[in-house]
């Protein structure tokens, strides 16, 4: 089955992501920080990584995407990456996904989550391997 | 404080005086006219004309300078402005000086209108230069009355009007001289002081003012960081109630499923808050809005498609009409998307079943009117002027729906008046509305 690495620093979100991944029998395990999200990426190859935008700086979940799309490992390995960000921003994602400079995520989702459509992102993510 | 001089609005009060310079050229010609042809005294009066044209040409000249000027607005703009204001004032006291110096000189009783301009230098000027005027008006009415008086020009006798030639009247000039100079200062003197205090006054309003904005700035951040924690807990709480509510943690008996649901619809209007809360701070605090040229239409027609369903929900019939002209215009294309959205969901929401609501975008040139209508509950007299007001709710919309932010149309009003457009609403209780926005293009 397909393994996630979920990289957020709130326990509880991550334990609720946990539980609807899981009732899909998806691996999840999950990194409170960036940095410890990078190791863990670099050692268990995951299939699929959620990543928070927002973590100890506001620009901590670019900074990671940029990594792991770096990385020789992890380069083709999609990134969810969920963001609260309009809101304390005003960006608009909506037209930045898929920017490979910009930012270079494959898709994005707004917290809150609602299970079905965390289900059917991560589902599509995967589907293409 | 002594010099402060007055610039904000110092444009504005050069062009009430240029106003007052046409009046001032009419009066001239009325007055000349009367004299000669109703009190039958001679007069100069081609002289007199031609110095009355003179003022209007001049009067011309300045307007159109100002204009260019005000078009250009140049960073000394205040500097200069206050330089016109002293030269055309200068320029007042000699056309004054030479239709009162061609019409009797000392004799002419209209010598009291130097007043008029103290006062005028008095508003436009700072306290120095309104002395400095007063200075200049005292020496240009000496040099006439004493070239006057040693015949080094001509003096025009005002034969009808005063019973003899006044000019070489030693103790008449004195006794002119001191009332006429002494009411010249005190009149600035008196005038000064009125504005020097008004203007002092309006610097501190303006201090008061900055620092208000200040203050609600503060606010506002303080208003940010609170919503923005709130929304970080409400967005972990409703991320674990779903996956319970959706029996991904085994199945629910009936009431803790009711429950459950309950909270987790709860959370969801307190987000649906939050964020509006957020949005409109965010807008706020922002100095400028991100703006380009987007289709207004494309704009408009997405907002119809977002509300469509709930219209059909209703039975309602929704209809748009989007003059062929209207196109392309500049603004921060999300939040005009959002706020024509949000003026649609809120005629859906407040329209009975069955009702319409219609939308219509016509050009007005430089600028668009978007009117959107609706057959709904109305908005009564008493709410009208206070339904923009931050959280602020109808009485008849409270009782219909009872949960609603209060900040739909006060995020609606920020982002039209950030764009410099103008939005209102007419209304009848019980017959519907009518929300309506100008948007420069």
């Amino acid at each position: 089955m397909a393994k996630i690495l979920i990289i957020d620093d709130d326990p509880d979100i991550v334990e609720a992501m946990r539980i609807v991944l899981e009732s899909k029998n998806y691996l999840v395990s999950s990194s409170k920080s960036g940095d410890d999200g990078l190791r863990k990426a670099e050692a268990e190859k995951p299939d699929l990584i959620i990543l928070d935008v927002m973590m100890e700086t506001i620009s901590k979940g670019f900074e990671v995407a940029r990594d792991l799309k770096k990385s020789q490992k992890n380069r083709d390995v999609p990134i969810l990456m969920l963001t609260a960000i309009k809101e304390s921003t005003g960006l608009d994602f909506k037209n930045e996904a898929g920017d490979e400079d910009w930012l270079p995520v494959d898709d994005y989702m707004e917290k809150p989550l609602k299970p079905q459509e965390l289900l059917s992102k991560v589902e599509s993510l995967l589907g293409g391997r | 404080m002594e010099n402060l001089a007055p610039q904000e609005g110092l444009i504005e009060r050069i062009y009430w005086l240029i106003r007052l310079r046409w009046i001032a050229v009419a009066g001239v010609i009325f007055t000349v006219l009367s004299i000669e042809k109703i009190a039958n005294i001679p007069l100069r009066s081609l002289t007199l004309y031609t110095i009355a044209f003179i003022l209007g040409v001049y009067n011309l000249i300045f307007f159109l300078y100002l204009n260019r000027i005000k078009r250009n607005s140049p960073p000394d703009l205040p500097t200069i402005a206050n330089r016109v204001a002293n030269i055309q004032i200068s320029l007042d006291l000699l056309s004054l000086t030479a239709l009162i110096h061609f019409s009797g000189g000392i004799e002419n009783p209209f010598i009291f209108y130097f007043i008029f301009h103290m006062i005028i230098a008095s508003i436009l000027l700072s306290r120095r230069a309104s002395y400095l005027q007063a200075t200049f008006a005292t020496a240009l009415f000496i040099l006439m009355v004493s070239l006057e008086y040693f015949n080094f020009l001509e003096h025009h006798y005002l034969n009808g009007f005063v019973a003899y030639s006044l000019h070489a009247n030693k103790i008449y000039i004195l006794g002119i001289s001191v009332a006429f100079i002494s009411t010249l200062y005190l009149a600035v003197y008196m005038a000064t002081s009125i504005s020097v205090k008004l203007r002092q006054k309006e610097k501190i309003l303006q201090e008061a003012n900055l620092l208000l904005e200040e203050k609600d700035r503060i606010k506002s951040n303080y208003v940010l960081r609170v919503s923005h924690d709130i929304k970080e807990h409400l967005s972990a709480i409703q991320g674990c109630l779903d996956p319970v509510l959706q029996g991904l943690t085994g199945e629910l008996n009936p009431g803790q499923k009711d429950l459950v649901r309950r909270s987790s619809e709860r959370t969801g209007k307190l987000m649906s808050f939050v964020r509006a809360l957020l949005e409109i701070t965010r807008i706020k605090l922002s100095k400028e809005m991100e703006t380009g040229p987007f289709s207004l239409r494309k704009t408009a027609e997405n907002a119809v498609n977002f509300v469509e369903a709930r219209a059909k929900d209703k039975d309602m019939r929704l209809s748009y009409n989007i003059d062929p002209a209207v196109d392309v215009i500049t603004g921060a294309q999300i939040y005009i998307e959002e706020t024509i959205a949000n003026l649609l969901a809120n005629s859906v929401k407040y329209t009975p079943k069955g009702g319409r609501v219609d939308m219509k975008i016509k050009d007005k040139g430089d600028s668009v009117l978007i009117q959107i209508s609706d057959t709904g509950i109305g908005i009564s007299k008493d709410d009208i002027p206070r339904i923009f007001d931050e959280f602020y709710r109808a009485k008849n919309a409270k009782a219909l729906e009872r949960d609603g932010t209060g900040l739909g149309l006060s995020i609606a009003k920020e982002v039209i008046e950030r764009h410099k457009g103008k939005i209102w609403v007419e209304s009848e209780e019980g017959k519907g509305s009518t929300f309506n926005i100008v948007l420069p293009k």
